[in-house]
């Protein structure tokens, strides 16, 4: 018999999540903002946000957004210039204040460019209008994360610097229509440079290609006007891309598929004009084989579900334009309808 | 566990993880994780670098290997007492057993080696890793920055051999393997590139239908100067005839047979869209509406 999209399972299994997350999800615990975003990006795709949670419900939590908000300090903005910018949660241990925190506790503590971008994401899929968002301390921190070889790390403190968050920079910019904080030139060199010699991207110059860093590659260059310039080739960067459908997509070659570059490379080939070329029924029906029992999907066949997978799986199945599930843009990765909502937000008319 | 933090922690008051009236995806986190975290706020507003710390920062970590500002903050413990960093890389090796995809854990020992500036650990430590997952990205990508920065270069190429040998559909041994020929200082000779094109043509042959050896030896055709595609279309041929069927032949096939279409040949022309047909109804059926649209632009 045809496996068919469980709707109402699927709802159901981002509601559980927003609600509480199992034990095995400690790991995830600093970047919390990620998993929300996937679970309340999920059920704007399925278009039931506003029916399923009271409105009361969404407000308080677009207060718990802007919790993680560390704004400048008001004295001495620049003690913490830096830092600017949301956290993943609430683990530094301040007192939840919705307007944010201008200060730290902890000497450790700073914001992260994957946090700020889901945070931001967050805020239009809620329909907020980001007018507690701090555009000038966010852009000015950016400045400090970008790598002279043009790479950007994620928080201030050092960590690993790669190609996820060039895309995370560049759509932060993009929500709050201020690239200034971005060396372009260097940004896109960095991309060219982690070309390979089969034409997909890797996280870094000479690192394998890798559907995730190919994804942020094409999506960061079309952000920044830049894909015709920034890819050596089109064309076999199209092949590098269609050549991943083995049932589902792969995400190197040679790997076995998994539900998440459904999206990845989909979304890659929708932004090429291209996605017209893969196997609609192939993908369809590998994802319908990571569709669990309970509700969500999984990442292969037989395992148990994550917010991430389900997330990245009815993505990939709304670039299908399965019926009844909102439109994407896969550049932003939000509906097109949260991504209107910009048009009416305080700081992107605010220039 | 209550009263380890009894005993060791009870000048200090723990603070609470504040998430508000409305949390979103809170986690249900083990009543250990959510004490350690507790001390760990309160000895880190302090910026306290002892050995409990050290210790609390441990626990925590198992439960969490992902936290960064743990180990940030155990980064700069470790430095303040001078603690052996040698001891370190074995904790840190326990650990990438047990996470082998931790971003953080790989850039702690990033941290670590960069202080000691030791190497002569870290390629027997990969190898380890790479034994259960010879295409761990994390290890590849560290493995990269090992071997850059402390030009480690000589052995690399017979390392790769013996994973090619194992695997020979190892994607991420053949990127290592261009790696090492074009990303070290030494410009490659003709001479090399030719080598390379013969061991990926004998790679090939092994199994026609891997991927790998396909993309690699074109790309090191494109660095060449003396190399032309030619010698692949040598190679589709030399398949046909033994009737064995490669749908990377035949769209290496549709590439040459394109690029001389439009040079005016009619006979090739010809040839593409035939190739371009067997690719979509038989040979590649799922891109079949690529290799018509191929043929399209053929005809």
């Amino acid at each position: 018999m045809e496996k068919t999209f469980n709707r109402s399972k699927t709802i159901q299994y981002f509601k559980r999540c927003l609600d509480l997350l199992p034990n095995n999800y400690t790991s995830n615990d600093t970047h919390r903002m990620t998993l929300t975003f996937f679970a309340l990006s999920g059920l704007d795709l399925l278009g039931v946000l506003e029916t399923e949670i009271p409105k009361e419900r969404r407000d308080q939590w677009v207060n718990w957004i802007y919790a993680q908000q560390i704004l400048p300090d008001e004295n001495n903005p620049e003690i913490n210039e830096k830092i600017c910018g949301f956290r993943g949660s609430p683990f530094s241990g301040l007192p939840f204040n919705p307007n944010g925190s201008r200060v730290s506790n902890l000497p450790f503590d700073a914001a992260n460019l994957a946090m700020t971008y889901t945070a931001l994401a967050c805020l239009l899929i809620l329909g907020d209008d980001l007018s507690r968002v701090d555009r000038h301390a966010i852009i000015n921190a950016l400045k400090y994360l970008q790598k002279e070889n043009g790479s950007f790390t994620q928080t201030y403190l050092g960590m690993e610097c790669d190609m996820r968050f060039i895309y995370c920079a560049c759509v932060i910019s993009y929500i709050l229509n201020d690239f200034s904080g971005i060396n372009v030139e260097k940004a896109v060199d960095y991309i060219k440079k982690s070309q390979s010699y089969d034409y997909g991207v890797g996280q870094g110059p000479g690192e394998e290609s890798h559907g995730g860093s190919t994804y942020c590659a094409i999506s960061s260059l079309y952000l920044l006007n830049r894909l015709d310039e920034g890819l050596l080739s089109k064309n076999q960067t199209i092949f590098w891309l269609l050549s991943r459908q083995i049932t589902g997509f792969q995400g190197r070659a040679n790997k076995p598929p998994d539900t998440c570059y459904s999206f990845w490379i989909g979304a890659s080939l929708k932004i090429l004009d291209s996605f017209e070329f893969i196997d609609f029924k192939q993908n369809f029906d590998f994802l319908m084989e990571t569709q669990t029992k309970y509700g969500g999907f999984s990442k292969w066949p037989e395992y148990p579900a994550d917010v991430m997978h389900t997330y990245l799986g009815v993505a990939g199945l709304s670039l299908m334009k399965v019926p009844e599930l909102q439109e994407l843009d896969p550049v932003l990765n939000i509906s097109f309808h949260a991504k209107e909502r910009l048009k009416t937000s305080v700081i992107f008319n605010n220039n | 566990m209550a009263s380890y933090f009894k005993a060791n922690w009870d000048d200090l008051i723990p603070i609470p993880q504040d998430d508000g009236p409305e949390p979103l995806t809170p986690i249900s986190y083990d009543k250990e994780y959510s004490e350690a975290m507790s001390y760990f706020r309160a000895v880190a507003l302090k910026d306290e670098r002892s050995e409990r710390a050290l210790d609390l920062t441990e626990k925590i970590i198992r439960h969490n290997p992902a936290h960064y500002t743990i180990w940030h903050y155990r980064q700069q413990i470790l430095f303040s007492l001078e603690k052996d960093l040698y001891k370190e890389l074995d904790f840190i090796t326990d650990q990438v057993i047990d996470n082998p995809k931790n971003y953080q854990l790989w850039h702690h020992r990033q941290v670590v080696v960069e202080k000691l500036n030791d190497s002569s650990k870290e390629l027997p430590f990969i190898k380890e890793i790479l034994s259960s997952d010879s295409k761990n990205y994390h290890a590849w990508t560290y493995r990269q920055w090992i071997i850059k920065t402390y030009n480690l270069w000589d052995k690399e190429l017979a390392f790769v051999d013996k994973l090619l040998d194992d695997d020979v559909r190892n994607n991420s041994a053949w990127n290592q393997r261009y790696f090492i020929i074009f990303f070290n200082s030494n410009e490659p000779s003709e001479e090399l590139l030719a080598q390379e094109v013969q061991y990926g043509i004998n790679k090939i042959l092994l199994a026609p239908n891997n991927i790998s050896p396909w993309n690699y030896v074109k790309g090191i055709i494109a660095k060449s100067k003396e190399q032309d595609i030619s010698v692949l279309e040598g190679l589709c041929k030399e398949l046909e005839e033994q009737s064995i069927i490669s749908y990377h032949a035949l769209g290496c096939l549709v590439d040459i047979y394109e690029s001389r279409a439009k040079r005016g040949s009619i006979e090739d022309k010809n040839l593409g869209i035939k190739t371009c047909e067997l690719l979509a109804e038989k040979h590649d059926n799922i891109r079949k509406k690529y290799w018509e649209y191929r043929k399209q632009v053929l005809i």
